[in-house]
């Protein structure tokens, strides 16, 4: 177990290190930064920029540059947004709350519309539940976020008498129902056909043999090992969530991690687009992690060969 | 055994005439994006300024000629319009308009429909209305359709280029290069990719002309796309090296390159088929996200997410939903019918 734990963590941390690098690269290659756009302004000198160049650190050679940030972000110092003119690690946790909680309202409407749907299919293995299973995960697979987000939008407006009234309530439920069809297709598709699968099993049989329940049978001895895929897809959804929030969140004027990446962007902020990177990153392996360490208390193999 | 047949002949048949559905919704974008000069009848970048943000034109019948009249504002706040009902305007096929070049080549002015009428006022046709600086959105939409369809395809055919070569070889050279695409397409599937598309987009100039921000896109597309078609051949190669027809070509002496793109290649072709097909409207979304956030394709130039920009004026959006969301509908139907196509071909 503790090997495993190990192990995560230098995967995450050479995911991490690889990432960060090559996106501080791409930025440092591409030229420009927060100072070009000064340039162009007739009232400010080069020596002046060139001060300022040296007053960031913009002078200096790459590896230098991202070694300098790599040791701030260690200390938990990402330097100073350009844009915002405020330290990026407090801009990119205020900001993360509000994404984190649109990104569990999505998974927990993922798992309560997955979950129970896949658990039906398997004790009622009927034409018709295959038939509406696989339509939901051919629906929910192929309406992208930003029409499902923006249809909502447009439903909740013509509903409510005053356009900027639609409460923000009603745009977060909308927000986290956009976020979470892509998971519930995955999260569906995955769950269900291994479901369909372990019940096909041997021990399943027996278990049936012995004179158990269906319900018994599938919440005691089929739900387990069709559990770990699903984990594993659930992990991986981190980064699909987190993509997506982007979208969701311009589309219905949501502050989060996604606003504050596009802002970023477009003001060429570079410390800050260094920063967000480094944050979903982090919290992508940390999902990710989350992920396989269940799996491992839910399967014992996992836990004992610590792989 | 023989009922699992006729089960399995069963389904091949009915999704078969899904795929169709899918591949006519193909058919209706390429054929938008090949004769979007002919199909829409007015410049995409015409602006009538005396219309904005107007609703979509309404057609009437006069003993079964659809025609149109000419309209007013009234409320510029409300965008509420009135219909001037003295002067018919008679609607037709093949009518001449602005010119354009046909294929890219031949120059012509004759459009599939219009307005008939030789006066220089003749009010103008607006399937979907217009947008806040008067210009027509229908003919934007088929040039947007243009401008994405053709960015994604190109993007796939150059993330499969790259995927296929990379994969090929090291499915053929062996398990190092095989650990590191692993680690990479892994890292690409758990990432969030739109994020870091932005953190790229962030190293270039946020205006850019058309064919600059086209290139930025299809390298994007490239960096993100080539690393899953590289390990699905890479996996397919492995496993086709061992089939008999392989070792057999090997035996005789057939060079490496030969075995890999003639022996081996062929075979795995329709699998590779079908994972570029599903990239398509991944690609496609990817135009429309970046330009949407308004770091993709830029006014005035059309293209599916700037269009979609519309939305965010919350009345416009309550009084003509079709129209301002048309992009959407038809973003939601392509990746519809690649998706139904896919399922097929996987079954």
């Amino acid at each position: 177990m503790i090997k495993l734990l190990l192990r995560k963590c230098l995967q995450g941390l050479m995911m991490i290190l690889i990432v960060s690098a090559v996106t501080f690269a791409l930025l440092g290659f591409a030229g420009g930064d927060a100072l070009t756009q000064l340039r162009d302004n007739p009232q400010i000198s080069q020596s002046t920029i060139e001060r300022l160049r040296s007053v960031y650190g913009l002078d200096q050679p790459l590896p230098v540059r991202y070694f300098r940030w790599l040791s701030g972000a260690v200390t938990g110092d990402l330097g100073e947004s350009t844009y915002f003119r405020a330290p990026v690690s407090g801009l990119v946790w205020a900001r993360s709350v509000s994404t984190f909680l649109l990104g569990t309202a999505a998974f927990g409407i993922a798992l309560m519309i997955s979950v129970p749907l896949s658990l039906i299919g398997a004790r009622y293995n009927t034409k018709t539940s295959a038939a509406f299973i696989n339509f939901l995960i051919l629906v929910t697979a192929s309406t992208p976020r930003i029409v499902l987000a923006l249809v909502g939008l447009a439903i909740s407006v013509r509903l409510t008498a005053s356009a900027l009234n639609s409460s923000s309530a009603v745009l977060f439920w909308l927000g986290a129902l956009a976020l979470s069809a892509p998971l519930i297709s995955a999260l569906l598709a995955q769950f269900h056909g291994e479901l369909q699968q372990t019940m096909r099993e041997d021990f399943i049989k027996l278990a049936r043999a012995k004179g158990l329940s269906d319900g018994t049978v599938i919440l005691r001895h089929a739900i387990r090992p069709a559990l770990n895929p699903a984990l594993t897809i659930a992990g991986l959804s981190f980064g699909a969530v987190l993509g997506g929030s982007v979208i969701v969140e311009s589309v219905l004027g949501r502050q989060g991690l996604g606003t504050l990446m596009v802002t970023a962007v477009r003001g060429r902020d570079l410390p800050l687009v260094m920063g967000i990177v480094l944050f979903t990153s982090t919290a992508v392996w940390l999902g990710n992690a989350v992920a396989e360490l269940l799996q491992a208390i839910n399967d014992k193999r996992i836990r004992d060969l610590g792989f | 055994m023989n009922e699992h047949l006729s089960r399995d002949g069963f389904n091949s048949r009915r999704t078969d005439r899904v795929a169709v559905f899918g591949w006519l919704v193909i058919a209706l974008f390429a054929l938008a994006a090949v004769f979007a000069g002919f199909l829409a009848p007015y410049d995409h970048s015409a602006q009538s300024r005396s219309e904005p943000s107007a609703p979509a034109t309404r057609i009437h019948f006069s003993s079964l000629t659809p025609i149109i009249y000419a309209r007013r504002i009234e409320d510029p706040l409300r965008r509420t319009y009135t219909e001037d009902t003295s002067v018919a305007f008679p609607l037709g096929l093949f009518v001449r308009g602005y010119s354009y070049k046909l294929l890219g080549i031949l120059e012509t002015d004759v459009h599939l429909f219009g307005v008939r009428s030789t006066s220089g006022n003749a009010p103008r046709i607006n399937l979907l209305g217009t947008d806040q600086l008067g210009r027509d959105r229908f003919s934007r939409l088929l040039y947007a359709i243009r401008f994405s369809f053709i960015v994604a395809l190109i993007g796939v055919l150059v993330a499969c280029l790259v995927g296929i070569l990379i994969g090929g070889v090291s499915g053929y050279a062996g398990r190092l290069v095989d650990t590191f695409l692993m680690g990479v397409t892994d890292a690409m599937l758990a990432l969030p990719t739109l994020i870091l598309i932005l953190g790229v987009r962030a190293a270039f100039p946020l205006e850019l002309p058309m064919t600059r921000a086209a290139l930025l896109l299809l390298l994007i597309f490239a960096l993100t796309g080539w690393a899953e078609m590289a390990r699905l051949t890479c996996g397919l190669v492995r496993s086709f090296r061992k089939r008999e027809f392989v070792v057999a070509a090997v035996a005789l002496g057939v060079s490496e390159t030969r075995v890999l793109f003639r022996h081996i290649l062929p075979n795995i072709l329709p699998s590779l088929r079908t994972r570029a097909l599903l990239l398509l409207p991944t690609f496609l979304l990817a135009e429309v996200a970046l330009s949407y956030l308004g770091v993709g394709l830029q006014e005035p130039e059309p293209s599916l997410g700037n269009m979609l920009t519309a939305a965010s004026d919350l009345d416009l959006l309550r009084s003509q939903p079709f129209s301002v969301l048309a992009p959407a509908l038809a973003v939601l139907l392509f990746t519809l019918g690649v998706r139904l196509i896919g399922r097929s071909e996987r079954a």
